[in-house]
This record gives structure tokens, sequence and C-alpha cells, in this order.
């Protein structure tokens, strides 16, 4: 479903080159949750955005049900839902308003896009938020909005960008709640997070990268196997300090 | 995409941006209580200038020691003798200076000057001689001082004079004066108004106010807000999301130009000031929706620098930064604007910003020139196209990465691939350099040979070569250089057959017969056409070229014009125009492009040359497109000029042909027989030896020979 092939991209900060993602490859299959793990700057986001087509990699490729993201870019973001703890609403539009815009940059047909919105708002609770200004929204009521409309196109794969980043528990709670909405739905889901007790509950299989490589891939079990840790946590401790 | 459907997609991304600008009460700060509170009291602010000024009109003082010397005075500036002669009054703008006489017993006149309380002290001497000595005393380096004493120095000259005459015609009664001098005007006033220029000096500044808050709200606040990463993340494409927000901010600073227009009239007609305006007291409609469509043009140009800057600005903190020198450089040439003297003339013409300002203040004085007006809409249009070129190169690019990729200093960094052929923007980009620095070009070149007398001819035709090359050659490679473009591909220097080639010579010979036909079609339908003075000028300087060698002339007006404006038209700008749209269009707009820059030559607009050109330009298109290559066109536009040239040079010689070469008459019939079977034979010589190699639709890369068979 998702595949990301031998990914490299470099950054030139002045004089510095900065090699943020190396030779990367993984691949999730539908109804799989995979965790990108690593601490920050190990060049996670910059991943999801070359899967995305919002950074151009320096070599490797991304592809999505057979599409790749350089050949055709349309085709890869068509099928890709995107949710990312920095997302914000427009404060001047109304919840509903802002869910159809989004269908609308998806090509969603508008008698469809309502049906859906109608639907997801029911199943993230905000349907009694749907005529309201964004910009009142509180932050829980905020990422509830927007993991709506991460899903407003009915996307193949979802990529989420540290979901549970500034959130209490219930939304935290929230967010586990929708990864396993999206699992039961047979979702490719890769969750990008630094989160990595959250990640243990969440994920299927994980990645663990560090500075742009994939140090360690593979369930729970056999990366238990592999460094002899119970947790991913001290699989990264012993990661960091090699 | 069908066309319904990306029409009303386009439309509900329009209505969101709008929507969500609108709706924000900032925006209505800017678009409704401004112009509400700021006329009104710009208005009490003008209106209390008027009354201050007024005082002043009073006059000028003097002051004199004693009541005896006040009436003197008094009585020597009343006699209508003092009065100048009406020759020298008629010269003078018929105002007679006014003086108010005051007496000041306890100081000197000369103590009261330097006091700064009178402009003139005036000590009369030796008065009881019945012969009195005037003294007049003025500040030494006040203008208004010197002048008022100057003023009454002459009356008493006058007076002295009047009254010597009279002595004379008493004494001499045959005695006449022995010369008349009369004095007389002719033309009309051109009064440059300040309020005339302010009024549209706000109303642009006004706009770009409208257009400031939109501008970073729509782009940065975004990105700073974390939409944009979303909508980026999108399949929509970039063009359209930017398109939707440049429409936003145009209707805002519309919005806005329209309120402080209405709000601005308004109050002057409300506080009586709309006279001194528009010299009348009507409501002046007309002005007001010239002045609008003004304001359309200006948003639109401004709106798209304002994209281009905020595009790739990570906040509104850091948009403000980009926009704040902005601002403070739009505010030099508005304020040029209000120097006495500036009119919309030569590089003002081209100047943004004061062209419009300056454009709007002869409209509303009704004294518009149509072609400094043209001059001033198209470059405006031309800087809108690059300003949305570079917003378009560099929106969206940078939306999500924290390292920044692009910024303005990537346009002119050179990509690291090279590609086939320029994109659209980087070709508007390229436009929109081209009409400035074609307009400095050839108006500098006039300039030096009308500074130089002594010019020969051949200089002049060198210069023309090289501000040919200079512009039209040169801007183009270096587009193509920076762009990292293939040369081969982007000037389109594929070799063509040698059919081709033929068909394109016929085609040179026959074609001029045409564009000569729609020349004068189109003089005979009021487009364009030649006045008699234009007429007389092009004599002249057929006269003078006949001085030089026909090698040069055909060196100068064909080889260079067929070699460079092809490389350029059928060349640079047919590749890259070719890769937005089909070859119809390409064909369509590379002519329409080629007729417009030959009708902006240097300061004159040559308006009789567009149909005819635009005819070459669709002829030539015609032939680059199916051969797929731009040596045809370069051999069409060689022989059709060379020919016209040799033909204009040996016009003597040819007379026994039987037709008359000027421009306002038809070719002879058995002319035009000829000409059509040397056009169709050559373009049936093209077409046949292009079959099945016309250009293909998709980018050609360097090594690439594949073809379709799309046809025009």
């Amino acid at each position: 479903m998702l595949t990301v092939e031998s990914l490299q991209k470099s950054f030139q900060l002045e004089d510095d080159e900065i090699r943020a993602v190396d030779d990367l490859s993984f691949r999730v299959e539908p109804g799989e949750v995979y965790g990108l793990l690593g601490p920050n700057g190990a060049g996670k986001t910059t991943t999801l955005r070359m899967v995305l087509g919002l950074v151009q990699p320096d070599s490797g490729y991304a592809e999505v049900s057979g599409y790749r993201t350089a050949v055709d870019p349309t085709a890869v973001k068509s099928r890709l839902g995107f949710v990312s703890a920095s997302d914000g609403v427009y404060p001047w539009l109304s919840v509903r308003e802002m869910l159809l815009y989004f269908a609308d940059l998806y090509g969603v047909a508008q008698s469809e896009a309502s049906v859906r919105c109608e639907r997801l708002a029911d199943l993230m609770g905000i349907s009694d938020l749907l005529d309201r200004r964004a910009g009142t929204l509180s932050t829980g009521q905020r990422q509830r909005v927007t993991l709506v409309r991460g899903l407003i196109h009915d996307p193949p794969v979802m990529l989420l960008d540290e979901p549970t980043r500034g959130l209490d528990v219930v939304g935290v709670q929230t967010i586990f709640e929708y990864i396993e909405h999206l699992r039961e739905v047979g979702k490719a889901v890769v969750v990008c997070t630094h989160r990595l007790d959250e990640a243990e509950r969440l994920c299927d299989r994980f990645g663990l990268l560090h500075r742009g490589r994939m140090q360690q891939t593979g369930t729970l079990n056999e990366l238990r196997q592999q460094s002899g840790h119970q947790h991913l946590v001290d699989m990264f401790v012993d990661l960091l300090r090699s | 995409m069908s066309g319904a459907n990306f029409k009303g997609r386009l439309l509900r991304l329009c209505q969101k941006e709008l929507k969500e600008t609108i709706r924000d009460r900032r925006t209505i700060v800017t678009l409704l209580l401004m112009p509400l509170l700021v006329y009104p009291i710009m208005s009490m602010a003008l209106n209390r200038f008027l009354l201050t000024s007024g005082e002043i009109e009073e006059g000028f003082t003097i002051c004199v020691s004693t009541e005896v010397e006040r009436k003197i005075l008094d009585q020597w500036l009343s006699s209508p003798n003092s009065a100048p002669p009406q020759a020298v009054a008629d010269s003078s703008g018929n105002e007679l200076a006014k003086f108010r006489v005051t007496v000041i017993p306890d100081e000197s006149p000369a103590e009261a000057v330097a006091r700064n309380d009178v402009d003139v002290g005036l000590e009369l001497t030796n008065i009881e001689t019945g012969r009195p000595t005037a003294t007049f005393y003025a500040y030494r380096g006040d203008g208004v001082s010197q002048a008022a004493r100057r003023v009454v120095v002459e009356r008493l000259q006058w007076l002295k004079l009047a009254e010597a005459e009279r002595r004379l015609k008493a004494t001499v009664p045959e005695y006449r004066t022995p010369l008349v001098v009369n004095a007389k005007d002719v033309g009309t006033v051109e009064e440059n108004s300040l309020l005339g220029t302010i009024v549209p000096l706000v109303l642009v500044l006004m706009t770009i106010t409208g257009a400031v808050y939109p501008a970073i709200d729509l782009t940065a606040g975004e990105r700073e807000r974390g939409t944009m990463e979303a909508v980026m993340a999108s399949p929509v494409p970039r063009g359209y999301v930017l398109f939707s927000k440049y429409i936003a901010v145009v209707a805002v600073a519309l919005l806005t130009a329209i309120a402080n227009l209405v709000a601005m009239f308004t109050t002057l007609w409300a506080g009586g000031l709309l006279s001194l305006l528009t010299g009348g007291d009507a409501f002046p409609w007309l002005t007001i929706l010239q002045m609008l469509g003004l304001l359309v043009l200006f948003s639109g140009f401004f709106s798209a620098v304002l994209l281009s800057l905020t595009s790739f600005a990570k906040s509104f903190k850091e948009a403000q930064a980009y926009l704040i020198p902005v601002m403070l450089l739009s505010l030099t040439p508005a304020m040029l604007s209000l120097m006495p003297g500036i009119t919309l003339s030569g590089a003002l013409t081209i100047l943004p910003l004061i062209n419009i300002v300056l454009l709007a203040r002869d409209m509303l004085s009704g004294s518009v020139d149509p072609n400094n007006a043209f001059v001033a809409v198209v470059s405006t249009f031309a800087y809108a196209a690059a300003a949305l070129s570079v917003a378009a190169h560099l929106f969206g690019s940078d939306a999500v990465t924290r390292t920044s990729e692009k910024s303005i200093g990537s346009l002119l960094k050179r990509p690291r691939e090279a590609s086939p052929r320029p994109t659209p923007q980087a070709a508007a980009l390229m436009l929109a350099l081209l009409v400035p620095v074609y307009f400095l070009v050839s108006n500098g070149l006039m300039r030096f040979i009308k500074a130089s007398q002594d010019t020969s001819v051949e200089t002049t035709l060198l210069l023309n070569a090289v501000a040919l090359i200079s512009t039209f050659g040169l801007l183009p490679t270096l587009a193509t250089w920076l762009g990292r473009n293939r040369f081969k591909t982007t000037f389109r220097l594929q070799p063509s057959g040698i059919f081709s080639i033929i068909g394109a010579i016929l085609l040179g010979l026959g074609a001029w017969a045409f564009a000569h036909e729609a020349f004068v079609i189109a003089d005979a339908l009021g487009i364009g056409g030649l006045s008699e003075k234009q007429i007389a000028g092009a004599e002249a300087t057929v006269a003078k070229m006949r001085e030089t060698s026909p090698l040069l002339l055909i060196a100068v007006f064909a080889l260079t014009p067929a070699v460079i404006e092809e490389l350029c038209f059928r060349g640079y700008l047919f590749s890259a125009i070719r890769g937005a749209v089909s070859p119809l269009r390409t064909v369509l707009i590379t002519a329409l492009l080629f007729g417009l820059f030959h009708v902006l030559t240097g300061s004159a607009l040559l308006v009789e040359r567009f149909v005819p050109s635009t005819l070459m330009g669709l002829i030539i298109g015609w032939v680059a497109y199916r051969t797929g290559s731009v040596f045809p066109g370069i051999v069409i536009h060689f022989v059709h000029n060379g020919l016209l040239n040799t033909v204009l040079y040996y016009q003597d010689q040819l007379g026994f042909l039987g037709a008359g070469f000027d421009d306002q008459t038809h070719l002879p019939p058995l002319w035009l027989a000829i000409a059509a079977a040397l056009v169709v034979v050559g373009a049936s010589l093209v077409w046949a030896s292009s079959r099945g190699r016309t250009e293909s639709p998709t980018i050609p890369t360097a090594d690439s020979e594949s073809r379709d068979t799309d046809v025009v």
C-alpha cells in the first residue's frame, strides 16, 4: 500500500550539508499501523513530507497504491490523509465550511462531501460544533476537527505526524481511538512520534530512526529479540549511546 | 477535470478565501472605518488650510513713518498711471499686486523690515521740494520682501514714465508712442493642482493599505496558523490556491478603493471642495468610474507584488518585515508625484505606482495623453504578470519546510538540473523585464542620436542593431542561462529540411503583400494609420538611408531583426508558452506579443504596425510550429524585411513597375495574385515537408525526436 524505497534528502544549512534522511526504506500494508520513531530531528517529518510530495527527495521514491510521488503527485496526494500536531483551523470559517473546503481540495463531490462530513463528525463527536466558527473552538475540539479533516476524502493511507503533541489525557485517548478506528477500517497508517510509550500501545510494527537512518525495524517482539530490551525506550537509549 | 468543474472549483476556492478575509474584523477596520474617519478629518484640515491661505492673498505690507508719507504713497499706487501698460499686464497674468500701507511712527521703516513686521519699508525725503526721494527697504534673502519691493519700484517707474509722456505730449503735440507692444496667449492652461495629485495619491495609498492585511493573512498568516501545510498536502494545484488568494486580495483592495473613492468624493462634495478638483459642482460620475478602472489595474498589480513577498514569509512578523521597506519604497515615487512640473511622460510612464498616480491626475483634469496612458497601463500589466510569476515560483514551495529551500535569492539561483525549455512563469518574468529595458534602451538611443548632431547614418544604424541585440537578444539568452534551459530546445534550433527553407523563402516573398494589405485595411478602418507628419518623417528617413550602403541596411533592418526577434519570439517565448498551452494558442499568443512589441517602439507608439506585424507573427508562428524549428521563421522574416528595404532603397528605379509604394493604396490585383501564388506554394511546401514531424505537445528533450500530428 505504502512503499518507501531508499529515500534520501540533504539540506544546505549555510555552509553545512545536513543529511536529514539517509537511505530510508519501509513498507506499510492495509490495516497496519507503522510507528516511525525517533528523537526530534531524526528525519521523521521530512520523510512524511517527501511521501506527500512537499519536499523533493534527492534520490529514492515513495509509492502509494502503485503511484510514485515524483511521477504522479496528484494521484498520491489524493490517496493520502495527513494530520499533524501543528495543524490549525481557519478561525473565520465554520467547522462545516472548513471541512467542505478540504473536501473540495481533494475533489470530493459536494453532495458526497456533505454526507461524509456529517458521518465523520458523528464518529468524532463534533456534530454539534459543525456550525460553530472554528476560531472559537477549544484545543481538544480543534484536534477532533483536524482528525475529521484528514479523513474527509476517505484516503487508504493515513500519515500522522506527532498526533499527541500538546494534548491532555483525554486528547491522547481520542487519538488512540481514532487510530484504532483507522486500523479497523483497513487503512495503512504511519504514526511519527517521539513518545515511545504511546507508540508501544498503538503500533503493529516499528522503524527506529536516528540521524536520518533506519536503525532497527520490526514488530515489538522482533525488536525485543534483536535488542535484548523489553521497552522501546531502553532500545533507544542504547541506540543513542552507540 | 471538465471546464465547468474546473471553473466551479476555482470559484469555490475564491469564495472560501474571500469569506475568510471579509469576515475578519481587522479587514473591516481598514475597509470601512478608515475612509469614514479619514476623509471628513482631511476635508476639515483642507478647509482650514484654504481659509488660512486666503489671508495671504490680501497683498504686501509697506510701512512708512508718517501719515503724510502714507497719503502720498496711497495716492501714487492708486493712480491709474502707476499700473503697468496693458502688454506688461497681459504678460504677467493681469494680476495687479495689492499693497497695504501702514504707519509705524515709533521706529524707522528699515527697522520694521528687519524685524520682519512688514514686507517693505519706505522713507520719503525732500517732500517739500516737490521732487521727493523714495527709498524702499526690503529684507535681504526674503523672496516675498524682495518681490514686493520690485513690484512697488516698477509701479512708481510706470508712474514716472506716464508723467513724462504726458509732459512730452503737452510740449510736442505730434508726439506718438514710437512702438506699440501687445501680448497674447495661445493654448490652454495646464494646471497641476496639488489637490488633483493628492486625491489619486491618497486613493493609491489607501488601496495599498487595504491589500496589505489580506495578503499577509492569507499567506504567512495561514502558514503561521498551521493550515497551509494541510492545503499543500492536498492534490489541488498550487496555482489554483495562489490564484484564489490573489483574487481575494485584489477584491479586498478594490473594495477598499471603492470605499475610499466614494467616501472621498462624497466628503469633497459635501464640504464644497469638489469644484477645486474638477472645476465644476456636478458629481463627477464618469471620472470616478475611470479612476475605479485605474484602481482595478493598480490593485491587480500591487496585490501580485504583495503576494510575491508574503508567499515565502513563514510568519506574520516576517511578512511585515518584508513589506515595510516596500511600503517606504512606494512612498518615494508617490511623493515625487507631488512635486511641481512632474508630468506623465518619458521614463515616468513606466515607473510603477507614480505612473498610475499621474495618469489618475490627468484623468481628473481631463488631459490624458493616450500614448503615455497606454504605456503606463501596459507596463503596469507587465509588472503585475512578473510579480504573479514570482509569487507562483515561491508560493507553497517553502510552505512546510523550516529549512528554506526557496527564497527571493532562489530566483537568481540556477537550478541544478537542466531543463529543455523555460517555464511560462520565467518567460512572463523575462517579458516583463523586456518592456522597461527596451523602453529605456530605445529611448536612450534616441536621446544619444539627438544629442550628437553629427552622428552618421551608419552609426545610427549600428546603434539600432545594438539596441535590438542587447534587449531581444540578450534578455532571453540570460533567462535561458539562468534557468539552465537547454539552448537547443529553448531556442528551437533543430534543423529543418531544405524544402521547408524553400517554402519559407516563397512565403517571405509573398507575405509582405498581405501585411501591406492588412495595413491599408487597418488604416481605412481607422486602426492606427499614419499622419501626414509621420509620412513626411518616414520619407525623410528613407531619403537619409539611401545615403548608405544597401548591404548595411539589409544587415540592420533584415538580418538582425530576423535572427534576434525570431530567436526571442519563435524560439524562447514559443517554447515556453508551448509548455503550457495548445499549439494554436501558442501561435496566437506569440503573434500578439510580436505585434505588441512592434507597437512599443521607442517613445512613440506605432499603433499602425500592430495589424501587419501580428499577421506576420501568425504566419511565421504557424511555420515555426509545423517545422518545429526557428530557422524557417528566420528565413521568412529576413526575406520579408529584406524585400521591403530593397524596394524602399530602389524606389525611384522601380517606378517602371507601375505601382506606388505609399502606405495608403492597395496593391494592383496582378501583384496580389503573384503574392498569393507564392504564399500558397510556400505554405504547401512547408506543410508537405513537415508532415508527421510537427512539434510534440509533450515537453521535448534534447534527444527526443517524438512528434505528433497535432495540426493547427
